[in-house]
């Protein structure tokens, strides 16, 4: 009887969600690994950065306000002044050109959706567009 | 009788305290050690001149009766550098009440880390300069006491992707400017270990 129950909660579990929820699955799991690897040293693996050195991205009003600029500036870097939740940081972020559209969408789906942050998914086809159109920019 | 127990417990009690005490093995004395006559000579830190995110100039002296920690960073390094300062941080917070603690941090890419902008980086980090120094100086004397006599590896390497080699090492440094201990300082337990160390040579010293 107890097994039955905990059967069909997994099973109500596993396909309530659908197809979108395993392809979120996919994408955040590999934005972890990404993260880890090229973002965590700074803004380390809780995403609560360091004093006013590294800005914090959980709960980053920058990081929730302004998907495009967090999409190129992972790509791109960014330098210059930068107000986070009320605190000004400035320290120049070297990008990581070597990454994949791909890649950084699920960078993107991780730190969207982790720490008390929750939007949605960043999808590669969202992505492309977004850096077609930075890579343009002056 | 009841004053008897009470001076068997406290004889008793004191005899461990003195067995626990007594036990505590002492921290080891890095390097090389040379007998001069009857004394043994242990290997020190050199004289060194550098310049800290306030301009004062620093020297030995200002370590004089002083146990501390150092290591070698530069501000632009995304790699090992951030976890470094993350741990050092742990490390100047769990030294707040020890007046007789100190950090020395040296920058291995002086022509970037000026000393303005390891002013701006401590200030941003939080932390003073009267218990953490960010030193720069001749890049030249900042390797070579990396690597003379803090026996860490500090260098330019073009090849790799910050432009610099160096190791992630926190080195604990005695009153009589001694290497006592080396911890990985990426790693929170090795950190952890160095937290314990610093009280354990200030126990020593107090003796």
């Amino acid at each position: 009887m107890r097994f039955n129950m905990v059967a069909l909660m997994l099973l109500a579990v596993a396909c309530v969600p659908g197809q979108r929820n395993v392809k979120f699955q996919q994408y955040y799991a590999e934005g972890e690994v990404l993260y880890q690897q090229h973002c965590a040293n700074c803004h380390q693996a809780d995403g609560s950065g360091l004093g006013k050195l590294y800005p914090p991205l959980a709960k980053s009003d920058f990081l929730l306000n302004d998907t495009e600029a967090v999409v190129c500036l992972i790509k791109y870097g960014v330098a210059g002044e930068m107000n986070v939740n009320g605190v000004i940081y400035n320290k120049p972020m070297p990008g990581i050109p070597t990454l994949t559209d791909l890649e950084i969408a699920e960078i993107a789906t991780y730190i969207f959706n982790s720490w008390g942050n929750s939007r949605q998914m960043v999808e590669v086809n969202q992505v492309s567009p977004i850096l077609e159109a930075c890579s343009k920019a002056p | 009788m009841k004053l008897q127990w009470s001076s068997v417990q406290a004889a008793v009690f004191g005899t461990v305290l003195l067995m626990a005490c007594g036990n505590e093995k002492p921290l080891p004395i890095f390097g090389q050690r040379e007998l001069v006559g009857t004394d043994t000579v242990y290997h020190t830190i050199a004289p060194f001149q550098f310049v800290d995110q306030d301009s004062t100039v620093i020297t030995n002296a200002d370590f004089k009766d002083q146990v501390y920690v150092a290591d070698f960073f530069f501000t632009s390094c995304r790699t090992i550098c951030p976890i470094m300062k993350t741990q050092m941080l742990r490390v100047y917070e769990a030294t707040t009440e020890m007046p007789d603690v100190k950090i020395i941090s040296h920058t291995i890419d002086p022509e970037y880390d000026t000393v303005a902008l390891l002013h701006d980086f401590a200030k941003r980090l939080g932390v003073t300069s009267n218990r953490w120094h960010f030193v720069t100086g001749v890049k030249d004397s900042i390797y070579k006491i990396a690597q003379t006599s803090y026996f860490a590896t500090a260098m330019e390497d073009k090849s790799e992707p910050d432009g610099f080699i160096h190791s992630g090492a926190f080195l604990l440094i005695d009153k009589k400017q001694r290497i006592r201990g080396k911890y990985d300082g990426t790693k929170e337990a090795d950190v952890n270990r160095l937290i314990a160390d610093i009280k354990k040579l200030r126990r020593e010293d107090a003796l």
